[in-house]
């Protein structure tokens, strides 16, 4: 391991020098990329249209306006999608030689990781504006203030903050850009569709319904859909994930944070191959 | 004399069951050109990988400026330069862009690393191509911006992992002259390459690495003269049997035929190819082509590697690929 050369109080001060050289490099990157900006904000409209309309015709949600239920649901979605994103995007940089080329330079070893995160959260702030305009055109509401509104958006950002860093595992680790997208894409769609997400899970067998309940994303869509005020769904459940959804997303999401980003700093700064 | 630049012992490197590096020992003193030659997948990209601080050895340790590249990988790469295989400049930004980039890694801030930025795209006639994409970029152009991304933080080690391979002759030949310009100016250069001639016009000394272990090392002319004597090739118009005659007695007892061709030591270099082409005019002979050929590549690994290899080395041309 590199050993630190310089006083503390400097080295975080270059750490967060290189994590916004880093983010900005990445910031310059994405807007050169208009294809994917039209993907990503394309793909949750599309989303909107599909399950607001196509299937939402078909399913009643007790007590409510399915697209209200729907809509807080598609916000963690695109998130959940986002780290698709990153882990694609991660495993094309790894291919490239330009993480080479950062590696040899003498810069924090959680910079790139970083820069990398920041800039698809911030990244991902127009494509969620798109959303929140389509869920208002389709009869979304905030119902408990803007207050609790900004702070469910806070949570989504949370959330997506530390399975961006999945993403970037996924990424360092796959191989290749098509490995990371298959590897990342199944566990994507499960937690997604086993969940309350775009259903309510009452109604499943019962060993799916278990799963679907404890789901991490059940809990994530549950807190928003608690700030929001939409809370027309089902009646709560007993799943203690899904009483204490706010505190079960905060934590969940500290933990990956915990765990994964030291592993991400640990395969930036050395190569295996 | 001052440490060397770079000191590595008995480094070693497996992938799987693949053992890239075997043991390679070598030293570069500062100020000098040390060339890695060899094939593709000898070694060498591996050996300059762990130098970098970008691959860690299994066995043995190696030192860059006085500091060991696994434990002190900050303070290495603090002091290096270093132009990869691979293209690793950002093809979605521009030129300028990039190296503003390294620039800021390196810690001048946003000010000094634009001016430094500016003053490197002058530097390698990149300036006019500063606000291109580098997507938009030749191949040349891209080892003129790698390299130039290289030398934003000023370092005294500079490594260059095959600096022109791929490049088309005239960009190559650009390439040795901005490496001649920095060696000059000081800086150390350890290089990688394929190519014998491309080792001769730069190095100081040449480490020859096969199958992951140091198989040779000296400089360019112990090397040329350990490995063999250059060859003259005389290629006639045809193959007919009269002016082959004339040819192979001319080029002495070792002369040997092929085809439409007939090739022999040249003793002395460039003088026997002076007297044999006066000669071949004396004598009214028609040729399609007269030209010495140095020991190529193939000869050195069939001379410093295993016998089985062949124990006739068959004299081909060097340079081909120049």
């Amino acid at each position: 391991m590199s050993q630190p050369s310089l006083p503390t109080r400097s080295r975080l001060g270059g750490g967060v020098r290189d994590a916004y050289t880093a983010t900005r490099r990445f910031l310059i990157r994405g807007r050169r990329q208009p294809d994917v900006i039209f993907g990503s904000v394309l793909i949750p409209v599309i989303f909107v249209v599909l399950f607001g309309y196509v299937f939402g015709s078909s399913i009643s949600i007790p007590g409510g306006n399915y697209r209200a239920y729907l809509m807080p649901g598609l916000f963690a979605m695109s998130i959940l999608f986002n780290s698709n994103n990153v882990a694609v995007a991660v495993a094309t940089d790894m291919s490239e030689g330009v993480v080479d080329r950062f590696r040899t330079l003498p810069i924090a070893r959680s910079a790139i990781g970083v820069g990398r995160s920041v800039s698809s959260l911030l990244l991902g702030v127009p494509v969620l504006m798109v959303m929140i305009l389509c869920g208002l055109a389709v009869g979304w509401r905030v119902e408990d203030g803007l207050g609790n509104a900004v702070l469910a958006f806070l949570l989504f950002e949370l959330f997506g903050f530390a399975i961006g860093w999945l993403g970037i595992l996924v990424g360092l680790l796959a191989g290749s850009a098509q490995a990371a997208d298959v590897i990342i894409s199944i566990p994507t769609f499960l937690l997604g569709f086993i969940s309350s997400v775009f259903v309510d899970p009452s109604k499943m067998p019962t060993w799916l319904r278990l799963i679907a309940y404890w789901n991490p994303m059940s809990a994530v869509v549950t807190a928003g859909r608690q700030l929001f005020g939409n809370t027309i769904g089902p009646p709560p459940s007993g799943v203690w994930s899904l009483d204490h959804p706010i505190v079960t997303t905060v934590g969940l999401a500290l933990l990956i944070v915990l765990i994964v980003v030291p592993i991400c700093v640990r395969l930036y700064s050395r190569s295996t191959r | 004399m001052s440490a060397p630049a770079v000191l590595a012992k008995h480094l070693s490197r497996s992938f799987g069951a693949t053992r890239a590096l075997v043991d390679v020992s070598f030293e570069v003193r500062g100020g000098t050109v040390c060339a890695l030659l060899g094939r593709n997948g000898a070694g060498k990209t591996t050996a300059v990988r762990i130098l970098t601080t970008l691959l860690r050895a299994d066995g043995g340790s190696a030192l860059v400026d006085g500091f060991d590249v696994s434990t002190q990988a900050h303070q290495v790469r603090t002091r290096i330069g270093v132009t990869g295989q691979s293209a690793t400049m950002d093809e979605l930004l521009t030129g300028s862009e990039n190296l503003e980039t390294i620039g800021r890694f390196c810690h001048l801030g946003a000010g000094a690393a634009r001016r430094r930025a500016d003053e490197l795209l002058r530097q390698f006639d990149l300036l006019n191509a500063g606000n291109r994409l580098v997507k938009r970029y030749s191949g040349g152009m891209r080892r003129r911006l790698d390299l130039a991304a290289s030398l934003i933080a000023e370092p005294n080690m500079l490594f260059l992992d095959e600096p022109t391979t791929g490049l088309d002759p005239v960009s190559r030949g650009e390439m040795w002259a901005y490496i001649r310009g920095l060696v000059s100016a000081g800086t150390t250069v350890l290089l990688t390459t394929q190519y014998l001639d491309e080792a001769d016009r730069l190095a100081d000394t040449i480490v020859v690495i096969d199958r992951g272990l140091v198989v040779a090392r000296g400089t360019p002319e112990q090397l040329k003269s350990s490995i063999g004597r250059p060859f003259l090739r005389v290629t006639l118009p045809d193959a007919s049997g009269a002016a082959t005659d004339q040819v192979r007695q001319l080029l002495g007892d070792e002369a040997e035929v092929q085809g439409r061709s007939v090739s022999a030591p040249a003793a002395d270099g460039l003088t026997t190819l002076s007297e044999v082409v006066g000669q071949l005019r004396r004598l009214g002979i028609a040729t399609h082509e007269v030209g010495l050929e140095l020991p190529s590549l193939d000869e050195v690994f069939s001379s410093v590697t295993d016998h089985s290899a062949g124990p006739e080395p068959s004299p081909t041309p060097v340079g081909g690929e120049a």
